[in-house]
Protein backbone atom coordinates (compact mmCIF):
# COMPACT_ATOMS: atom_id res chain seq x y z
CA UNK A 1 0.00 0.00 0.00
CA UNK A 2 1.17 3.05 -0.49
CA UNK A 3 1.84 5.32 2.49
CA UNK A 4 3.14 8.75 1.00
CA UNK A 5 3.47 10.25 -2.15
CA UNK A 6 5.28 13.63 -3.09
CA UNK A 7 3.90 15.25 -6.05
CA UNK A 8 5.79 18.07 -7.88
CA UNK A 9 7.22 18.88 -4.78
CA UNK A 10 9.26 22.18 -5.44
CA UNK A 11 11.17 23.96 -2.37
CA UNK A 12 12.53 27.59 -3.35
CA UNK A 13 15.16 29.97 -1.51
CA UNK A 14 15.10 33.32 -3.25
CA UNK A 15 15.72 32.55 -7.03
CA UNK A 16 17.07 29.15 -6.76
CA UNK A 17 15.37 25.88 -6.03
CA UNK A 18 16.76 23.18 -3.11
CA UNK A 19 14.35 20.85 -4.85
CA UNK A 20 12.94 21.17 -7.93
CA UNK A 21 9.88 19.54 -8.62
CA UNK A 22 10.28 15.75 -7.10
CA UNK A 23 7.74 13.39 -7.47
CA UNK A 24 8.02 9.70 -5.61
CA UNK A 25 6.43 7.39 -3.41
CA UNK A 26 6.83 5.42 -0.24
CA UNK A 27 5.19 2.09 0.12
CA UNK A 28 4.04 1.06 3.56
CA UNK A 29 6.93 -1.09 5.38
CA UNK A 30 9.35 -0.45 3.24
CA UNK A 31 13.00 0.69 4.40
CA UNK A 32 13.68 3.81 1.27
CA UNK A 33 17.03 5.27 1.64
CA UNK A 34 17.20 8.84 -0.01
CA UNK A 35 20.76 9.05 -1.78
CA UNK A 36 22.66 12.06 -2.83
CA UNK A 37 26.07 14.35 -2.57
CA UNK A 38 25.89 17.45 -0.28
CA UNK A 39 23.24 20.02 -1.61
CA UNK A 40 21.33 17.60 -3.71
CA UNK A 41 18.30 18.53 -1.55
CA UNK A 42 18.08 15.70 0.87
CA UNK A 43 17.24 17.79 4.43
CA UNK A 44 14.93 19.74 2.59
CA UNK A 45 12.86 17.23 1.15
CA UNK A 46 12.65 15.26 4.31
CA UNK A 47 11.79 18.43 6.24
CA UNK A 48 8.65 19.18 3.80
CA UNK A 49 7.74 15.69 4.42
CA UNK A 50 7.66 15.85 8.38
CA UNK A 51 5.74 19.22 8.16
CA UNK A 52 8.44 21.27 9.53
CA UNK A 53 9.09 22.90 6.00
CA UNK A 54 6.15 24.52 3.89
CA UNK A 55 6.84 23.43 -0.06
CA UNK A 56 7.04 26.51 -2.48
CA UNK A 57 4.57 24.41 -4.66
CA UNK A 58 3.22 20.64 -4.81
CA UNK A 59 1.41 18.12 -2.82
CA UNK A 60 2.00 15.46 -0.18
CA UNK A 61 -0.29 12.71 0.09
CA UNK A 62 -0.45 10.40 2.84
CA UNK A 63 -2.33 7.24 2.52
CA UNK A 64 -4.03 8.27 -0.03
CA UNK A 65 -5.40 11.85 1.62
CA UNK A 66 -3.76 15.25 0.80
CA UNK A 67 -2.60 15.77 4.37
CA UNK A 68 -2.73 19.02 6.12
CA UNK A 69 -0.36 18.40 9.14
CA UNK A 70 1.10 15.38 9.08
CA UNK A 71 3.47 15.76 11.95
CA UNK A 72 1.21 13.08 14.07
CA UNK A 73 2.12 9.95 11.98
CA UNK A 74 5.64 11.11 11.49
CA UNK A 75 8.45 10.51 13.78
CA UNK A 76 11.76 12.64 12.90
CA UNK A 77 15.36 13.03 13.65
CA UNK A 78 16.91 15.67 12.01
CA UNK A 79 21.14 15.42 11.09
CA UNK A 80 22.01 17.14 14.26
CA UNK A 81 19.51 16.68 17.32
CA UNK A 82 18.75 19.30 19.74
CA UNK A 83 17.85 18.37 23.09
CA UNK A 84 17.43 20.24 26.74
CA UNK A 85 20.26 19.56 28.14
CA UNK A 86 19.70 20.54 31.55
CA UNK A 87 17.01 17.44 31.24
CA UNK A 88 17.68 13.88 32.28
CA UNK A 89 16.97 11.28 29.18
CA UNK A 90 14.04 10.30 30.32
CA UNK A 91 12.70 13.41 31.34
CA UNK A 92 13.30 14.44 27.45
CA UNK A 93 11.38 11.55 26.26
CA UNK A 94 7.98 12.02 28.87
CA UNK A 95 8.37 15.63 27.30
CA UNK A 96 8.10 14.66 24.29
CA UNK A 97 5.87 11.80 24.32
CA UNK A 98 3.01 14.32 25.87
CA UNK A 99 3.82 17.09 23.32
CA UNK A 100 2.78 13.91 21.08
CA UNK A 101 -0.33 13.92 22.90
CA UNK A 102 0.31 10.95 24.78
CA UNK A 103 -0.78 11.19 28.13
CA UNK A 104 1.48 11.08 31.36
CA UNK A 105 1.24 7.57 31.99
CA UNK A 106 1.75 6.11 28.39
CA UNK A 107 4.46 8.71 27.64
CA UNK A 108 6.07 7.06 30.71
CA UNK A 109 5.52 3.38 30.27
CA UNK A 110 6.90 4.00 26.48
CA UNK A 111 9.76 6.14 27.77
CA UNK A 112 11.15 3.16 29.29
CA UNK A 113 9.97 0.54 27.26
CA UNK A 114 12.65 2.77 24.56
CA UNK A 115 15.23 2.97 26.98
CA UNK A 116 15.86 -0.13 27.71
CA UNK A 117 15.73 -0.90 23.68
CA UNK A 118 17.96 1.81 23.08
CA UNK A 119 20.31 0.73 25.99
CA UNK A 120 19.99 4.01 27.35
CA UNK A 121 18.21 2.50 30.72
CA UNK A 122 21.31 2.90 32.40
CA UNK A 123 21.25 6.47 31.92
CA UNK A 124 18.16 7.61 31.56
CA UNK A 125 18.21 9.23 34.92
CA UNK A 126 21.65 11.40 33.52
CA UNK A 127 21.42 14.93 32.38
CA UNK A 128 21.64 14.68 28.67
CA UNK A 129 24.25 17.22 28.54
CA UNK A 130 27.04 13.98 29.65
CA UNK A 131 25.29 12.14 26.75
CA UNK A 132 28.14 11.08 24.01
CA UNK A 133 27.22 11.90 20.42
CA UNK A 134 25.86 7.82 19.90
CA UNK A 135 23.41 8.31 22.91
CA UNK A 136 22.44 11.44 21.76
CA UNK A 137 21.71 10.32 18.55
CA UNK A 138 20.04 6.99 20.29
CA UNK A 139 17.78 9.16 22.38
CA UNK A 140 16.95 11.13 19.55
CA UNK A 141 15.81 7.92 17.54
CA UNK A 142 13.68 6.95 20.70
CA UNK A 143 11.93 10.50 20.90
CA UNK A 144 11.10 9.79 17.11
CA UNK A 145 9.56 6.79 17.69
CA UNK A 146 7.76 7.77 21.25
CA UNK A 147 4.43 8.28 19.51
CA UNK A 148 4.80 4.96 17.14
CA UNK A 149 4.55 6.62 13.94
CA UNK A 150 3.53 5.59 10.76
CA UNK A 151 6.81 6.86 8.92
CA UNK A 152 9.99 7.23 10.34
CA UNK A 153 12.13 10.16 9.40
CA UNK A 154 16.10 9.66 9.56
CA UNK A 155 18.33 12.73 8.28
CA UNK A 156 22.10 11.24 8.05
CA UNK A 157 21.42 8.96 11.05
CA UNK A 158 24.75 7.24 11.01
CA UNK A 159 27.01 10.18 8.85
CA UNK A 160 28.30 11.47 12.97
CA UNK A 161 28.76 8.48 14.44
CA UNK A 162 32.21 6.33 15.20
CA UNK A 163 31.73 3.02 13.61
CA UNK A 164 30.74 1.58 16.71
CA UNK A 165 27.72 3.85 17.25
CA UNK A 166 26.86 3.47 13.66
CA UNK A 167 26.98 -0.18 14.28
CA UNK A 168 24.49 0.28 16.95
CA UNK A 169 22.24 2.65 15.18
CA UNK A 170 22.02 0.66 11.87
CA UNK A 171 21.08 -2.77 14.00
CA UNK A 172 18.38 -0.76 15.62
CA UNK A 173 17.27 0.53 11.83
CA UNK A 174 17.11 -3.32 10.86
CA UNK A 175 14.75 -3.85 14.13
CA UNK A 176 12.74 -0.89 13.58
CA UNK A 177 12.36 -1.74 9.77
CA UNK A 178 10.06 -4.87 11.03
CA UNK A 179 7.56 -2.64 12.76
CA UNK A 180 7.45 1.21 10.96
CA UNK A 181 8.21 2.39 7.57
CA UNK A 182 11.94 4.41 7.41
CA UNK A 183 12.79 6.71 5.22
CA UNK A 184 16.34 7.63 5.80
CA UNK A 185 18.75 10.26 3.61
CA UNK A 186 22.59 9.05 3.81
CA UNK A 187 25.51 9.95 1.82
CA UNK A 188 27.20 6.60 2.69
CA UNK A 189 26.54 4.37 0.03
CA UNK A 190 27.25 1.24 1.98
CA UNK A 191 24.63 1.69 4.42
CA UNK A 192 22.11 2.11 1.84
CA UNK A 193 23.14 -0.88 0.33
CA UNK A 194 22.98 -3.14 3.85
CA UNK A 195 19.29 -2.29 4.82
CA UNK A 196 17.16 -0.30 2.51
CA UNK A 197 14.95 -1.95 0.22
CA UNK A 198 14.37 0.64 -2.19
CA UNK A 199 16.57 3.55 -3.16
CA UNK A 200 16.13 7.51 -4.24
CA UNK A 201 19.49 9.00 -5.69
CA UNK A 202 18.76 12.87 -5.89
CA UNK A 203 20.94 15.28 -7.56
CA UNK A 204 20.76 19.20 -7.72
CA UNK A 205 17.17 19.13 -6.72
CA UNK A 206 15.85 16.35 -9.06
CA UNK A 207 15.15 12.45 -8.07
CA UNK A 208 17.70 10.97 -10.99
CA UNK A 209 17.03 6.87 -9.67
CA UNK A 210 14.40 5.66 -7.82
CA UNK A 211 13.05 1.99 -7.44
CA UNK A 212 13.85 -1.15 -5.32
CA UNK A 213 17.55 -1.55 -4.70
CA UNK A 214 17.45 -4.53 -6.63
CA UNK A 215 15.76 -3.83 -10.09
CA UNK A 216 17.73 -0.31 -9.98
CA UNK A 217 21.01 -2.57 -9.18
CA UNK A 218 20.14 -4.93 -12.04
CA UNK A 219 18.92 -1.97 -14.61
CA UNK A 220 22.40 -0.34 -13.60
CA UNK A 221 24.53 -3.05 -13.38
CA UNK A 222 27.51 -3.09 -16.06
CA UNK A 223 30.42 -5.86 -16.42
CA UNK A 224 33.44 -3.74 -15.35
CA UNK A 225 37.01 -4.62 -15.54
CA UNK A 226 39.62 -3.06 -12.79
CA UNK A 227 43.08 -3.46 -13.04
CA UNK A 228 45.81 -2.36 -10.94
CA UNK A 229 49.59 -1.82 -11.93
CA UNK A 230 52.25 -1.59 -9.68
CA UNK A 231 53.28 1.76 -11.35
CA UNK A 232 51.08 3.72 -13.70
CA UNK A 233 50.28 2.88 -17.45
CA UNK A 234 48.03 6.31 -18.14
CA UNK A 235 49.60 6.05 -21.87
CA UNK A 236 48.13 2.95 -22.14
CA UNK A 237 44.97 3.78 -20.47
CA UNK A 238 44.68 6.43 -23.18
CA UNK A 239 45.04 4.61 -26.11
CA UNK A 240 42.53 2.03 -25.32
CA UNK A 241 39.45 4.39 -24.94
CA UNK A 242 39.46 4.05 -29.11
CA UNK A 243 38.82 0.40 -28.61
CA UNK A 244 35.04 -0.03 -29.84
CA UNK A 245 33.74 -2.38 -26.60
CA UNK A 246 35.53 0.01 -23.85
CA UNK A 247 32.75 2.88 -22.97
CA UNK A 248 34.07 4.40 -20.38
CA UNK A 249 37.69 4.22 -18.41
CA UNK A 250 37.99 6.12 -14.96
CA UNK A 251 41.84 6.46 -13.72
CA UNK A 252 42.48 6.48 -9.72
CA UNK A 253 46.19 6.77 -9.28
CA UNK A 254 47.59 2.91 -10.01
CA UNK A 255 43.55 1.62 -10.15
CA UNK A 256 41.59 1.81 -13.25
CA UNK A 257 38.24 0.75 -13.41
CA UNK A 258 36.86 0.25 -17.36
CA UNK A 259 33.70 0.02 -18.13
CA UNK A 260 33.03 -2.17 -21.53
CA UNK A 261 30.14 -3.22 -23.54
CA UNK A 262 31.69 -6.66 -24.77
CA UNK A 263 33.21 -8.61 -21.98
CA UNK A 264 33.95 -11.87 -23.71
CA UNK A 265 35.93 -9.57 -26.58
CA UNK A 266 37.37 -7.10 -24.22
CA UNK A 267 38.81 -9.11 -21.79
CA UNK A 268 40.89 -11.00 -24.04
CA UNK A 269 42.09 -8.35 -26.44
CA UNK A 270 43.08 -6.04 -22.96
CA UNK A 271 44.67 -9.09 -21.55
CA UNK A 272 46.91 -9.56 -24.77
CA UNK A 273 47.86 -6.25 -25.08
CA UNK A 274 48.89 -5.64 -21.27
CA UNK A 275 50.99 -9.17 -22.10
CA UNK A 276 52.63 -7.54 -24.97
CA UNK A 277 53.54 -4.42 -23.61
CA UNK A 278 54.94 -5.91 -20.48
CA UNK A 279 52.73 -3.53 -18.41
CA UNK A 280 53.13 -4.05 -14.83
CA UNK A 281 50.23 -5.35 -13.61
CA UNK A 282 49.25 -6.33 -10.06
CA UNK A 283 44.96 -7.41 -10.43
CA UNK A 284 43.22 -8.10 -12.91
CA UNK A 285 39.39 -8.58 -11.93
CA UNK A 286 35.95 -8.63 -13.46
CA UNK A 287 33.65 -7.58 -11.85
CA UNK A 288 30.08 -5.89 -11.84
CA UNK A 289 29.47 -1.85 -11.13
CA UNK A 290 28.45 -1.52 -7.65
CA UNK A 291 25.83 1.26 -6.18
CA UNK A 292 28.66 3.93 -5.46
CA UNK A 293 29.61 3.89 -9.20
CA UNK A 294 26.17 4.06 -10.32
CA UNK A 295 25.94 7.33 -7.33
CA UNK A 296 28.95 8.65 -9.15
CA UNK A 297 28.02 8.62 -12.44
CA UNK A 298 24.54 10.31 -11.82
CA UNK A 299 26.29 12.84 -9.77
CA UNK A 300 28.55 13.82 -11.92
CA UNK A 301 26.81 13.46 -15.82
CA UNK B 1 -3.06 17.65 29.48
CA UNK B 2 -2.76 19.65 26.92
CA UNK B 3 0.64 20.52 24.90
CA UNK B 4 0.86 24.16 26.35
CA UNK B 5 0.60 23.21 29.60
CA UNK B 6 3.30 20.88 29.12
CA UNK B 7 5.34 23.50 27.37
CA UNK B 8 4.33 25.86 30.35
CA UNK B 9 5.78 22.97 32.75
CA UNK B 10 8.96 22.52 31.00
CA UNK B 11 9.72 26.57 31.13
CA UNK B 12 8.93 26.57 35.09
CA UNK B 13 11.29 23.42 35.60
CA UNK B 14 14.04 25.10 33.67
CA UNK B 15 13.46 28.36 35.34
CA UNK B 16 13.63 25.92 38.57
CA UNK B 17 17.05 24.57 37.56
CA UNK B 18 18.89 27.54 36.15
CA UNK B 19 17.72 29.28 39.53
CA UNK B 20 16.63 32.21 37.51
CA UNK B 21 13.23 31.73 40.09
CA UNK B 22 15.39 32.70 42.41
CA UNK B 23 17.90 35.29 41.57
CA UNK B 24 15.40 37.23 39.60
CA UNK B 25 13.26 38.20 43.03
CA UNK B 26 16.42 38.22 44.72
CA UNK B 27 17.41 41.09 42.12
CA UNK B 28 13.68 42.93 42.73
CA UNK B 29 14.31 42.34 46.60
CA UNK B 30 17.23 44.25 46.27
CA UNK B 31 16.05 46.79 44.54
CA UNK B 32 13.35 47.66 46.57
CA UNK B 33 14.43 47.36 50.08
CA UNK B 34 17.56 49.55 49.82
CA UNK B 35 15.75 52.64 48.53
CA UNK B 36 14.16 53.11 52.03
CA UNK B 37 16.99 51.92 53.99
CA UNK B 38 19.38 54.38 52.22
CA UNK B 39 16.92 57.35 52.47
CA UNK B 40 16.61 56.61 55.87
CA UNK B 41 19.90 56.39 56.67
CA UNK B 42 21.26 59.32 54.54
CA UNK B 43 21.92 61.80 57.14
CA UNK B 44 24.85 59.36 58.69
CA UNK B 45 26.04 58.13 55.64
CA UNK B 46 26.96 61.09 54.93
CA UNK B 47 28.29 62.06 58.05
CA UNK B 48 30.06 58.90 57.90
CA UNK B 49 31.38 58.77 54.82
CA UNK B 50 30.98 62.46 53.31
CA UNK B 51 33.98 64.02 54.64
CA UNK B 52 32.30 67.34 55.74
CA UNK B 53 33.78 69.54 58.01
CA UNK B 54 33.52 69.49 61.79
CA UNK B 55 30.15 71.44 62.90
CA UNK B 56 28.33 70.89 59.22
CA UNK B 57 24.69 70.69 60.29
CA UNK B 58 23.09 68.21 58.15
CA UNK B 59 18.88 69.54 57.40
CA UNK B 60 17.60 66.27 55.51
CA UNK B 61 13.90 66.12 55.17
CA UNK B 62 12.90 62.69 55.29
CA UNK B 63 11.17 61.91 52.12
CA UNK B 64 7.27 60.46 52.48
CA UNK B 65 6.68 56.63 51.93
CA UNK B 66 5.02 57.11 48.51
CA UNK B 67 7.80 58.97 47.08
CA UNK B 68 9.90 56.46 48.38
CA UNK B 69 8.12 53.96 46.82
CA UNK B 70 8.16 56.24 43.49
CA UNK B 71 11.54 56.18 43.75
CA UNK B 72 11.66 52.29 43.60
CA UNK B 73 9.54 51.81 40.95
CA UNK B 74 11.63 54.27 39.22
CA UNK B 75 14.23 51.50 39.93
CA UNK B 76 12.28 48.81 38.67
CA UNK B 77 12.17 50.61 35.56
CA UNK B 78 16.12 51.25 34.90
CA UNK B 79 17.94 47.92 36.23
CA UNK B 80 14.37 45.92 36.32
CA UNK B 81 13.85 46.07 32.97
CA UNK B 82 17.26 45.75 31.82
CA UNK B 83 17.33 42.11 34.08
CA UNK B 84 14.56 41.11 32.71
CA UNK B 85 15.18 42.01 28.97
CA UNK B 86 18.77 40.84 29.93
CA UNK B 87 17.08 37.21 31.24
CA UNK B 88 14.13 36.97 28.59
CA UNK B 89 16.39 37.47 25.97
CA UNK B 90 17.40 34.13 24.90
CA UNK B 91 13.57 32.59 24.94
CA UNK B 92 13.03 31.59 21.79
CA UNK B 93 16.21 32.54 19.98
CA UNK B 94 18.30 29.79 21.85
CA UNK B 95 16.42 27.64 21.25
CA UNK B 96 16.28 28.21 17.45
CA UNK B 97 20.13 28.55 17.74
CA UNK B 98 20.69 25.17 19.86
CA UNK B 99 17.96 23.65 17.10
CA UNK B 100 15.65 22.35 19.86
CA UNK B 101 12.49 24.34 18.90
CA UNK B 102 12.74 22.13 16.17
CA UNK B 103 12.81 19.46 18.09
CA UNK B 104 9.57 20.98 19.57
CA UNK B 105 7.84 21.89 17.10
CA UNK B 106 8.44 18.40 14.72
CA UNK B 107 5.88 16.91 17.36
CA UNK B 108 2.21 18.13 16.68
CA UNK B 109 2.47 20.96 18.66
CA UNK B 110 0.32 24.38 17.49
CA UNK B 111 2.59 27.04 16.48
CA UNK B 112 0.38 29.13 18.79
CA UNK B 113 0.88 27.27 22.30
CA UNK B 114 4.81 27.05 22.05
CA UNK B 115 5.19 31.32 21.83
CA UNK B 116 2.35 31.24 24.56
CA UNK B 117 3.46 28.98 27.03
CA UNK B 118 7.13 31.25 26.90
CA UNK B 119 4.76 34.13 27.63
CA UNK B 120 3.49 32.64 30.19
CA UNK B 121 6.85 31.20 31.35
CA UNK B 122 8.13 35.18 30.95
CA UNK B 123 4.73 36.55 32.73
CA UNK B 124 5.16 34.34 35.63
CA UNK B 125 8.38 35.34 36.43
CA UNK B 126 8.31 39.27 36.29
CA UNK B 127 5.01 39.08 38.08
CA UNK B 128 6.41 37.24 40.81
CA UNK B 129 9.73 39.00 41.06
CA UNK B 130 7.95 42.39 40.63
CA UNK B 131 5.27 41.24 43.55
CA UNK B 132 7.49 39.58 46.03
CA UNK B 133 10.13 42.90 45.68
CA UNK B 134 7.06 45.34 45.80
CA UNK B 135 5.88 43.68 49.09
CA UNK B 136 9.83 43.94 51.01
CA UNK B 137 9.98 47.47 50.28
CA UNK B 138 6.41 48.62 51.06
CA UNK B 139 7.51 46.72 54.22
CA UNK B 140 10.16 48.24 55.00
CA UNK B 141 9.59 51.89 53.93
CA UNK B 142 6.43 51.28 56.70
CA UNK B 143 9.17 49.75 59.16
CA UNK B 144 11.45 52.87 58.68
CA UNK B 145 9.43 55.91 57.18
CA UNK B 146 5.31 55.33 56.85
CA UNK B 147 2.94 53.12 55.83
CA UNK B 148 1.37 53.56 52.49
CA UNK B 149 -1.98 52.83 52.26
CA UNK B 150 -2.14 49.05 50.90
CA UNK B 151 -4.76 50.09 48.42
CA UNK B 152 -2.32 52.38 46.98
CA UNK B 153 0.52 50.18 46.38
CA UNK B 154 -2.10 47.15 45.51
CA UNK B 155 -3.05 49.80 42.63
CA UNK B 156 0.39 51.07 41.92
CA UNK B 157 1.78 47.12 41.76
CA UNK B 158 -0.75 46.17 39.00
CA UNK B 159 -0.56 49.57 36.87
CA UNK B 160 3.24 48.86 36.84
CA UNK B 161 2.69 45.13 36.50
CA UNK B 162 1.33 46.38 32.77
CA UNK B 163 4.07 47.87 31.92
CA UNK B 164 6.68 45.22 32.70
CA UNK B 165 4.38 42.79 30.74
CA UNK B 166 4.60 45.27 27.87
CA UNK B 167 8.32 44.85 27.88
CA UNK B 168 8.72 41.26 28.72
CA UNK B 169 6.20 41.00 25.33
CA UNK B 170 8.92 43.02 22.89
CA UNK B 171 11.20 41.05 24.30
CA UNK B 172 9.60 37.50 23.22
CA UNK B 173 8.82 39.40 20.03
CA UNK B 174 12.54 39.81 18.89
CA UNK B 175 13.59 36.98 20.43
CA UNK B 176 11.54 35.16 17.64
CA UNK B 177 12.56 37.26 14.86
CA UNK B 178 16.16 37.62 15.68
CA UNK B 179 19.00 34.69 16.21
CA UNK B 180 21.58 36.59 18.29
CA UNK B 181 21.05 37.07 21.83
CA UNK B 182 22.74 40.41 22.45
CA UNK B 183 21.15 42.02 19.27
CA UNK B 184 17.63 40.94 20.99
CA UNK B 185 18.81 42.72 24.00
CA UNK B 186 20.04 45.32 22.61
CA UNK B 187 17.31 46.20 20.01
CA UNK B 188 15.09 45.58 23.07
CA UNK B 189 16.55 47.82 25.37
CA UNK B 190 16.44 50.40 22.31
CA UNK B 191 12.84 50.04 21.27
CA UNK B 192 12.08 50.52 25.65
CA UNK B 193 14.27 53.59 25.33
CA UNK B 194 12.82 55.31 22.81
CA UNK B 195 9.35 54.42 23.50
CA UNK B 196 10.11 56.02 27.09
CA UNK B 197 11.61 59.42 25.30
CA UNK B 198 9.45 60.10 22.74
CA UNK B 199 6.53 60.07 25.79
CA UNK B 200 8.22 62.36 27.98
CA UNK B 201 9.61 64.53 25.78
CA UNK B 202 6.26 64.84 23.73
CA UNK B 203 4.27 64.29 26.82
CA UNK B 204 0.48 65.38 25.69
CA UNK B 205 0.47 64.52 22.51
CA UNK B 206 1.49 60.66 23.59
CA UNK B 207 -1.31 60.15 26.52
CA UNK B 208 -2.01 56.50 24.87
CA UNK B 209 1.63 55.75 25.15
CA UNK B 210 2.30 52.67 26.88
CA UNK B 211 4.95 54.48 28.84
CA UNK B 212 2.78 56.57 30.24
CA UNK B 213 1.75 53.44 32.43
CA UNK B 214 4.90 54.42 35.16
CA UNK B 215 3.67 58.09 35.31
CA UNK B 216 0.14 56.69 36.27
CA UNK B 217 2.05 54.69 38.47
CA UNK B 218 3.37 57.51 40.24
CA UNK B 219 -0.07 59.51 40.29
CA UNK B 220 -2.24 56.24 42.10
CA UNK B 221 0.80 56.49 44.39
CA UNK B 222 0.93 59.95 45.48
CA UNK B 223 -2.67 61.08 44.93
CA UNK B 224 -4.68 57.57 44.99
CA UNK B 225 -6.26 58.42 41.92
CA UNK B 226 -5.92 58.29 38.71
CA UNK B 227 -5.30 60.43 35.95
CA UNK B 228 -7.99 60.84 32.64
CA UNK B 229 -5.76 59.13 30.38
CA UNK B 230 -5.15 55.96 31.96
CA UNK B 231 -8.01 54.25 30.10
CA UNK B 232 -6.87 55.25 26.88
CA UNK B 233 -3.01 54.20 28.00
CA UNK B 234 -4.27 50.92 29.24
CA UNK B 235 -6.33 50.30 26.21
CA UNK B 236 -3.27 50.95 23.58
CA UNK B 237 -0.85 48.82 25.61
CA UNK B 238 -3.27 45.70 25.91
CA UNK B 239 -3.83 45.95 22.34
CA UNK B 240 -0.26 46.74 21.43
CA UNK B 241 0.22 43.55 23.44
CA UNK B 242 -1.74 41.34 21.49
CA UNK B 243 -0.55 42.32 18.11
CA UNK B 244 2.67 41.70 19.47
CA UNK B 245 2.08 38.49 20.41
CA UNK B 246 0.05 37.57 17.24
CA UNK B 247 2.67 38.80 14.94
CA UNK B 248 5.29 36.73 16.89
CA UNK B 249 3.30 33.16 16.88
CA UNK B 250 2.98 34.25 12.88
CA UNK B 251 6.49 35.15 12.53
CA UNK B 252 7.84 31.96 14.00
CA UNK B 253 5.38 29.81 12.26
CA UNK B 254 7.48 31.45 9.14
CA UNK B 255 11.02 30.72 10.60
CA UNK B 256 13.03 27.85 9.23
CA UNK B 257 13.40 25.69 12.35
CA UNK B 258 16.24 22.57 12.45
CA UNK B 259 19.00 24.33 9.74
Amino acid sequence: MELLKASDLVKGYGNTNAVNGINFHIEEGRCVSLLGPNGAGKTTTLKMLSGLLEPTSGSIDFKGEKAKDLRPFIGYLPQYPAFYNWMSGKEFLVFAGQLAKLNRKEAEKRSEELLERMGLANAKKRKIRGYSGGMKQRLGLAQALIHRPELLILDEPVSALDPLGRREVLDMMREIKKETTILFSTHVLHDAEEISDSILIMHAGEIAISGSLRSVMEEYRQPILQIEFEAPAADWLKSIASYSFVSEVNIQGNKTSIVLKDMVNGKQTLLKDIVERKLPVRKFEISQTTLEDLFMRVVKS
Amino acid sequence: MTQWTVLYRKEMTEMVRNYKILWIPIVFILLGVMQPVSSYYMPEILDTFGDLPEGTILEMPLPTGAEVLMQVLSNYGMLGVLILVLSAMGVVSSERQSGVAGMVMIKPVPYSSYILSKWAGLLTITLISLFIGYVASWYYTSLLIETVAFERIFQSVVIYSIWLVFVVTLTLFFSTIMKGNASVAFVTILVIFSISSVTSILGKNMTWSPAKMPEHTGQVLLSGELESGFLLALITTIAIIIVVLLSSIQIFKQKELLE
